[in-house]
């Protein structure tokens, strides 16, 4: 798990996750429902994205924590905007199907080899560099282990 | 699209440039093809300018170093697809009787957008904290697991790109002796299983075409082939489930079936008419996958394809003659253009050692951003 931290958490950008109270708990990612045709859509958006509705009666929800993951990578570079020792050499990437229905792309904590398409995973925050007093964080999905 | 021709084309080659301006790699494409296109540049009537990495304004600023005729300059931008965009656009203005002769430009420089990111002046964000090769590494680990591919597979595209390349004296890269399989596998990785060498390198560049009414063509240049624009398609992402809205995505496969569709029709040829093929490979694992979608093998067939080497020059349909994005290079704003420069020469037989016997048919692919796809066929008569 990322380090414990007594400073305050803020977004690398604000309207995409949530940053809860307790350190423990898991972000939720900020998205739109679609009210005309029950659509899910991460990021938010005010305006259904298909082309047989397109209707504006949309509805801010949040989605997650949990996924399943379509496909992964492991970057050999450092994560760009990050200070964090723990990523300097590389990290890992995934497309991660949430229940609800969108298709999301964020780091992934652990190794390549602690990566199985199909595999459940849960969102958590990961801080990127610390700023101004505040920790900058930024939302990753780690697998969640068998029987938990 | 009727009686619109490539009357010129020219290029300042892509690499890394540091000190040589926009203005002058800009120029020196220009007037390169101006000439090859027996044209001054007091014949050009419109102007359209395509960079994304260079300031506001640079357009204008630029075709100011061919003389103030006063003509309209229009920059068009389009990620990736930024040249191939203008491209079009000079197109649909001869095929509409708008003007006879437009001059198409792109320039960048890549290099210095990826020191002012290391310099910090850039700020990191939700949507580009990844960097845009584990999008396209995404896409290899999925088809790994769906069909079986082996990074062999992309290893032997790059393999074929760079080796094109180093018959291309346009190219960025020029290998020394031909790559094998093996060297490109034992490149760095970058995002697994994708290497430095499956992927396409930082440079600087320019491109031109000059456009105009085939009529002109015949005129300007009787001792040589005459080269049509015979369709342009450009397609903007289409909803469906799965979609992908955030960082620099690869884009739905659907826009690329869509978009060859719609020029294939237009030309009333098919895939299996073409000759050669200039795709959007800025990564090995996107020549792959346009292979299927562009209708040049069937699905799951691409592998196999791949090991019969179908897409290599004497294959059945050569792709990358030039060295694609990964040998020839990919500044940004003039990389489509390079690729009508290639195809251009090809169809009138003057590409000496990549030379494809008999070519008479090509197609030029590119992405922009993985949100807009857009797709030409030239054509000899």
């Amino acid at each position: 798990m990322t380090a414990e931290s007594a400073r305050p958490r803020v977004p690398i950008n604000p309207g995409y996750f949530t940053i809860p109270d307790d350190p423990h708990a898991a972000p939720r990612l900020l998205g739109t429902k679609c009210k005309a045709c029950g659509e899910h859509y991460f990021p938010r958006r005010a305006i259904c994205a298909r082309p047989e509705c397109l209707s504006e009666r949309t509805t801010d929800v949040e989605l997650g924590p949990r996924g399943t993951l379509y496909s992964y990578t492991f970057v050999h570079l450092p994560l760009f905007g990050s200070t964090n020792l723990a990523h300097m050499d590389g990290y890992g990437v995934g497309q991660v199907d949430l229940a609800e229905g969108p298709r999301v792309q964020f780091p992934l904590a652990g190794k390549q080899a602690e990566f199985r398409i199909g595999q459940t995973l849960q969102a958590e925050l990961d801080v990127l560099r610390e700023d101004g007093g505040n920790d900058v964080v930024i939302v990753r999905f780690r697998p969640v282990e068998a029987g938990r | 699209m009727k009686d619109v021709a490539v009357l010129g084309v020219g290029m300042y080659r892509f690499g890394l440039h540091g000190e040589v301006s926009n203005a002058t790699m800009g120029r020196e494409a220009g007037m390169g093809a101006l000439r090859d296109a027996g044209l001054s540049f007091r014949d050009v009537q419109a102007a359209y300018v395509g960079h994304i990495f260079a300031e506001v304004m640079s357009g204008v600023r630029v075709m100011k170093e061919f003389g103030l005729t006063g003509i309209p300059v229009q920059r068009i931008e389009n990620a990736s697809a930024t040249g191939s965009a203008a491209f079009r656009e000079a197109c649909l203005a001869v095929a509409a009787g708008h003007s006879d002769v437009v001059m198409v430009l792109g320039f960048d420089k890549m290099s210095a957008m990826i020191q002012q990111a290391a310099a910090g002046i850039r700020q990191a964000s939700m949507e580009d904290a990844i960097l845009p090769a584990a999008f396209f590494a995404l896409w290899a680990t999925r088809r790994m697991h769906e069909r079986g591919m082996k990074a062999e597979h992309l290893a032997r595209i790059a393999a074929k790109n760079f080796n094109n390349g180093a018959l291309n004296p346009m190219s960025q890269r020029q290998a020394d002796k031909p790559v094998t399989v093996e060297k490109v596998l034992g490149s760095r990785m970058v995002a697994w299983p994708l290497t430095t060498m499956m992927s396409c390198p930082i440079g600087d560049g320019a491109a031109c075409a000059i456009v105009g009414r085939a009529d002109l063509a015949k005129k300007l240049r009787p001792d040589r082939p005459l080269v049509r624009v015979t369709a342009s398609a450009l397609q903007s992402e289409r909803y469906a489930p799965g979609h992908l809205f955030m960082g620099p995505v690869v884009g739905p496969a659907q826009m690329t079936i869509d978009a060859s569709q719609q020029v294939y029709n237009e030309a009333g040829v098919g895939p299996q008419d073409l000759d050669l093929v200039q795709v959007h490979d800025a990564f090995a694992i996107e020549e792959l996958e346009y292979y299927e979608l562009l209708g040049l093998c069937a699905p799951g067939e691409a592998e196999k394809c791949i090991e019969q080497g179908d897409f290599e020059r004497g294959g059945r349909v050569a792709v990358s003659t030039d060295g694609g994005l990964i040998a020839r290079g990919h500044p940004g704003g003039p990389t489509g253009l390079a690729q009508i420069w290639e195809t251009t020469l090809q169809l009138r037989g003057e590409a000496g050692a990549r030379q494809v016997e008999g070519a008479r048919i090509g197609l030029c692919h590119m992405m922009g951003g993985g949100s807009v796809c857009v797709i030409h066929l030239l054509a000899r008569d």
